[in-house]
């Protein structure tokens, strides 16, 4: 037996050693060559078309120069950036990033300082909101690359079935989801679509009555969701979540299309490039989608004009008839890590982006450029309509150091989670304050 | 390393298994010194293997013990300076009751996980020895594929299959067996149900590697021996629990202590079920609570240092137990 034993104990060795190498995996060191300039971009917000655009004119711009732009994951965006940041060897030249990511990184002196070309990048054009989540301590560091508001669509035939007009305050836009909800009573069928951890769309309520989610006093972050606005804003969004939604309570706001795809929502939150995830049953034309042939286009085209004709898009109303709600602004900013040696390429390239073709081309796709003076160019149709009423008004999340920390340690999540189970609602936001304020200072 | 060879008169006969002889004491031999050049050889053969383990196991491990004394975080990734505060993120850590109650519910987790895997893979192992060869081949190519496939892609079938909208658990509950309560049913937002899922998740890939030991260790239980005491008229289970289970006990031991390591830092399938929906705050365990610090390295490296000291704690009975069975 003894052979067993030592057998064992190696494949211990073995075995607990194979475990640790494990986890360092991923990330292979790319070696940035002395020719290359590396641009991280997140997620698929950026088309292919832009990046092409960048692509070509940067190197036509920069003789024997290339331009590698590689698109990161937005989820475990953090950790990632925590370590490709901090070395030379890693870090990529220019990088995009979350907005609500950003103070984090901006305080942590990751990013090089703006200031120099904040005026030829757009000055007081950019984004206000973003500039701020990129400032610190009243220096720049990072600058709106685009911004995604919220708009709400809708089903036009369920709306008239069910006698609903389209809500012109925050206060029918509630009676509306629940009569919505009423007058379809399959068991899956939400009114609105309002998964349990959805905070994106539940913190419209807050802002628009005047609550907040963290405000500053002196140095100190204090969490505002037991103030009294704050209070009467969640009661609305609990009776939401339990009269007019059946949305799982442990969904977020990832992919709210699905149920309304399937018939089972007369409405959903999204940012307005959502728009194109739209495929009702009805107007399925069952094209393949690896079929590009002029006949399958114009098929698809035929679907896309039908499922817009059955959709209908508003921008989710305020407190008072034809305003609009302060709705949580998505979108990034981007930066010039302090580690990169090619501060001067990275800077021309920032040029590039800021320019009028290329913020033009940003808002052509449904993206709200950095710059709000191209935003004419979204167009003039219901969706550009909704996107820039919704942004107008659109509000950002607290723009404190540590708020990647809350949103990392998902306090909101859970908290939306418990209002919508049921929880009463002043001890839930005293427990979340408190989770809040931990972090914050 | 070797033992010296014993002197054939003092070699012990065969010894039966069923019966513990005490093993009369007897004079060593006192050991004759080798030149020291032949008794640097076996340890030069070790360097290979220590090299990588300082490297890869040993830098680490110094490093998250210096940065537990340390204030360290973004900034200092950025080039602040580090600040030594002392103790001050371990009493951070252990004065804050959420703290231990992460502890407690993973040592707890890590035991019931661990008890069931190990429960469930002897009792396969068992039964593998005793199918025929058509049913034994189906159980090993099963249980191989479930071990087989990456942790992601199970972790992927186990979510929607628990889904609480278009699961297949809760249609199986509410349609054809009119459990209506079960229609929307979300199975992860109770810690409690969110525990049982992760349990059976877990069971579920550990149990595999758990059958594949024991069966190998099963089969090496001499035949002989088990028919004699067949022939004495023990039954099955007391041939079970007197001779087989003896035997193998070293590679049980060995079993349940990987179980016990790997379900103590469980970190995966937490993580995934967390973000599928599950309160974040209220189902922490050591490893996913670990990963939320990892803002704060200094704080992470001292939980982490936290958790290896309960890991040697739990463990530090079995490898005594272990190391004492070799030097019989």
């Amino acid at each position: 037996m003894r052979r067993v034993r030592t057998g064992g104990l190696a494949a211990a060795a073995v075995a607990s050693l194979l475990a640790v190498s494990a986890c360092g995996g991923g990330e292979a060191a790319e070696a940035s060559s002395d020719t290359e300039v590396r641009l991280w971009l997140n997620g698929t917000d950026t088309p292919q078309e832009l990046r092409d655009y960048l692509k070509e004119t940067f190197e036509a711009d920069h003789e024997g120069m290339t331009l590698v732009i590689e698109e990161q994951d937005w989820s475990g965006l953090v950790p990632r950036l925590q370590t490709a940041l901090s070395s030379e060897d890693q870090t990529p030249d220019l990088v995009e990033i979350g907005n609500t990511q950003s103070p984090t990184f901006t305080y942590a002196g990751a990013f090089t300082e703006l200031t120099d070309v904040y005026e030829d990048l757009g000055g007081d054009d950019l984004l206000p909101g973003f500039v701020d989540a990129g400032t610190a301590d009243g220096t720049l560091y990072a600058v709106p690359y685009y911004s995604g508001a919220r708009a709400v669509f809708y089903r036009k035939d369920l709306f008239q079935q069910a006698g609903v007009a389209v809500p012109t305050t925050l206060e029918e836009f509630r009676t509306a989801a629940i009569a919505l909800q009423q007058a379809n009573p399959s068991p899956d069928f939400s009114g609105f679509w309002f998964p349990g951890q959805d905070w994106y769309n539940g913190v419209a309520w807050v802002f628009s009555n005047g609550g907040d989610l963290a405000v500053q006093e002196g140095d100190r972050w204090v969490g505002a969701l037991s103030s009294p606005e704050s209070q009467e804003a969640l009661a609305e969004v609990q009776d939401l979540f339990t009269n007019a939604t059946r949305a799982p309570r442990d969904a977020d706001s990832n992919e709210p299309w699905v149920a309304f795809n399937n018939g089972q929502a007369a409405m959903f939150s999204a940012p307005t490039w959502a728009r194109s995830s739209i495929a009702l049953p009805e107007c399925d034309k069952g094209v393949d989608p690896d079929d590009t042939s002029p006949e399958a286009e114009a098929l698809l085209a035929e679907q896309q004009a039908c499922n817009e004709e059955i959709t209908g898009v508003f921008p989710l109303p305020g407190e008072q008839p034809g305003s609009s709600a302060p709705v949580f602004a998505g979108g990034s900013n981007i930066a010039i890590p302090t580690m990169s040696q090619r501060q001067e390429e990275a800077r021309d390239l920032l040029r590039i982006i800021f320019s009028e073709e290329y913020q033009t081309m940003l808002a052509e796709n449904g993206l709200i450029p950095g710059n709000s003076q191209y935003a004419d160019a979204l167009g003039d149709d219901v969706y550009a309509q909704a996107a820039l009423a919704a942004a107008r008004n659109a509000k950002l999340t607290p723009a404190a150091e540590q708020w990647a920390d809350v949103e990392g340690a998902r306090i909101l999540e859970d908290f939306f989670q418990q209002v919508a189970s049921g929880a009463d609602v002043a001890q839930a936001a005293a427990e979340a304050d408190r989770l809040m304020e931990e972090t914050l200072n | 390393m070797a033992a010296p060879p014993l002197p054939p008169e003092t070699a012990a006969p065969p010894r039966d298994p069923l019966v513990a002889e005490p093993v009369p004491a007897r004079p060593v031999p006192p050991r004759r010194r080798l030149p020291w050049r032949s008794r640097l050889g076996p340890y030069a053969l070790l360097v290979p293997a220590l090299v990588p383990v300082a490297v890869g196991l040993g830098y680490p491990l110094a490093r998250q013990f210096v940065l537990s004394f340390q204030e360290y975080g973004l900034a200092q990734q950025f080039g602040r300076p580090a600040e030594w505060v002392g103790l001050r993120n371990y009493t951070d850590l252990l004065s804050d009751p959420y703290v231990w109650g992460v502890i407690g519910r993973s040592i707890a987790f890590c035991l019931v996980n661990a008890g069931l895997t190990m429960a469930i893979g002897v009792t396969l192992a068992v039964l593998m020895t005793r199918v025929g060869r058509g049913a034994r081949i189906t159980l090993q190519v099963g249980l191989l594929l479930a071990w087989g496939t990456p942790v992601l892609a199970t972790l992927t079938v186990w979510q929607w299959l628990f889904d609480s909208q278009y699961g297949v658990v809760n249609w199986l509950l509410s349609d054809p067996l009119g459990a209506e309560g079960f229609r929307g049913h979300s199975w992860i937002i109770e810690p409690a149900s969110f525990y049982l899922v992760a349990t059976v998740i877990v069971v579920w890939m550990s149990v595999p590697f758990v059958v594949f030991t024991t069966y190998a260790a099963l089969l090496q239980v001499p035949a002989e021996c088990v028919e004699a005491a067949q022939l004495d008229g023990a039954s099955a289970w007391q041939r079970f629990r007197h001779l087989s289970l003896p035997l193998i006990k070293p590679v049980l031991l060995i079993a349940g202590l990987l179980q016990v390591i790997w379900d103590l830092r469980v970190f995966t399938q937490i993580h995934v079920l967390q973000k599928a929906g599950a309160p974040t705050r209220e189902t922490h365990l050591l490893g996913t609570y670990v990963y939320s610090l990892s803002r704060e390295f200094s704080l992470a490296g001292a939980m982490a240092t936290v958790m290896l000291v309960i890991t040697l704690c739990l463990t530090g009975f079995y490898i005594r137990r272990m190391l004492r069975e070799e030097d019989l």
